[in-house]
């Protein structure tokens, strides 16, 4: 995937998580970085905000590069590391999605 | 005006319900695997397999983006096969499954998925059966795909209720349409008389129950089944 593409990404899933926090007034997230930690150990999402940003990036993907991509797929359920842990792993996730 | 997703609309009930939303002055978005000829310009007409995950994923993208925020989901495809356990061959329970089940889960899902993104809430309605708590002979894969339905729309109220979207489910009796063309007259009489009411349902019936669980009054009715002439 090429870097301008990358970053995009990237974009995208700061400003989803960004407006997430707002929405679910998460304290921590209201100034995501790429490092973020997001679900698991030390993150600040519970399972429902984890399933409402996985939604909201998933259409967001869709309307940003026209592609439907499925986040929470056999891949990522059966990862050894989970692609929801961190801003960093999901924009990875995302990529690796959109490349096919 | 309000957008709604019947499935299975090219004939029978679904093409009934969708005619009758229509004429209400809803948007509907249907689909079945073949073409259909419901023409109207509110409908939208998608030919795809429930149990197609890809297709269903694109479908109700498109729905969202060209008809707007979807209000509910009237998941009505299904398939029946009226025989004996021991004859029924594998092929015929897992093609029930996929339809009934499968279908039902990954429409709820999408279109869970986007009333999510869009903060709006909504409606979604499976379809279940009286064959389940009459636990009628000759159905045993139909009613067990219902059974399973029913669970699914349980505890699917329960994970969506935070995103103020409900989720029910109505269990017809037998109404005239193909899904039960080739039961035995006798057959049916029997399992008429195991109502409280016998008589056949009628579609206005299913509507009555599709209305009140789409009504914006009943925020509060989630997880539940009704079922029609008096079974429980």
């Amino acid at each position: 995937m090429n870097q301008t593409k990358n970053s995009r990404v990237e974009t995208l899933v700061l400003e989803t998580v960004k407006q997430l926090a707002i929405d679910f007034e998460l304290k921590g997230l209201e100034v995501p970085r790429r490092e973020s930690l997001l679900y698991g150990d030390g993150g600040a999402l519970d399972s429902m905000a984890l399933v409402n940003l996985l939604a909201d990036l998933e259409a967001g993907v869709e309307d940003a590069f026209g592609v439907s991509i499925t986040l929470a797929d056999e891949r990522a359920l059966s990862a050894a590391r989970s692609p929801f842990r961190s801003v960093e792993s999901l924009v990875e996730a995302i990529s690796e999605r959109l490349e096919g | 005006m309000k957008t709604l997703i019947i499935t299975g609309t090219r004939k029978g009930l679904g093409r009934s319900l969708a005619e009758y939303y229509l004429k209400a002055g809803w948007q509907v978005a249907g689909c079945s695997r073949s073409p259909s000829d419901l023409s109207h310009a509110s409908y939208r007409h998608f030919e795809l397999d429930v149990a197609d995950e890809k297709a269903v994923v694109e479908m109700v993208a498109a729905v969202d983006q060209q008809m707007g925020p979807i209000y509910g989901l009237v998941n009505n495809a299904g398939v029946a096969s009226m025989n004996h356990a021991l004859l029924t061959p594998l092929s015929t329970l897992k093609r029930i499954f996929d339809t009934n089940v499968s279908g039902s889960f990954l429409f709820a899902r999408e279109v869970a998925k986007r009333m999510s993104r869009r903060r709006s809430g909504g409606r979604i309605i499976n379809f279940s059966t009286v064959a389940h708590p009459l636990d009628l002979e000759g159905e045993s894969a139909y009613a067990a795909s219902k059974a399973a339905v029913e669970s699914f729309t349980r505890i699917l109220a329960r994970e969506l209720a935070s995103m103020q979207i409900t989720v029910n489910a109505v269990g017809p009796t037998p109404i005239d349409t193909d899904l039960i063309r080739g039961v035995p007259a006798a057959k049916m009489e029997a399992l008429l008389t195991r109502q409280a009411i016998q008589r056949k349902g009628q579609i206005e019936d299913v509507i009555n129950v599709l209305e009140f669980f789409l009504r914006e009054e009943s925020s509060f009715i989630t997880g539940q089944t009704i079922y029609l002439g008096g079974v429980h």
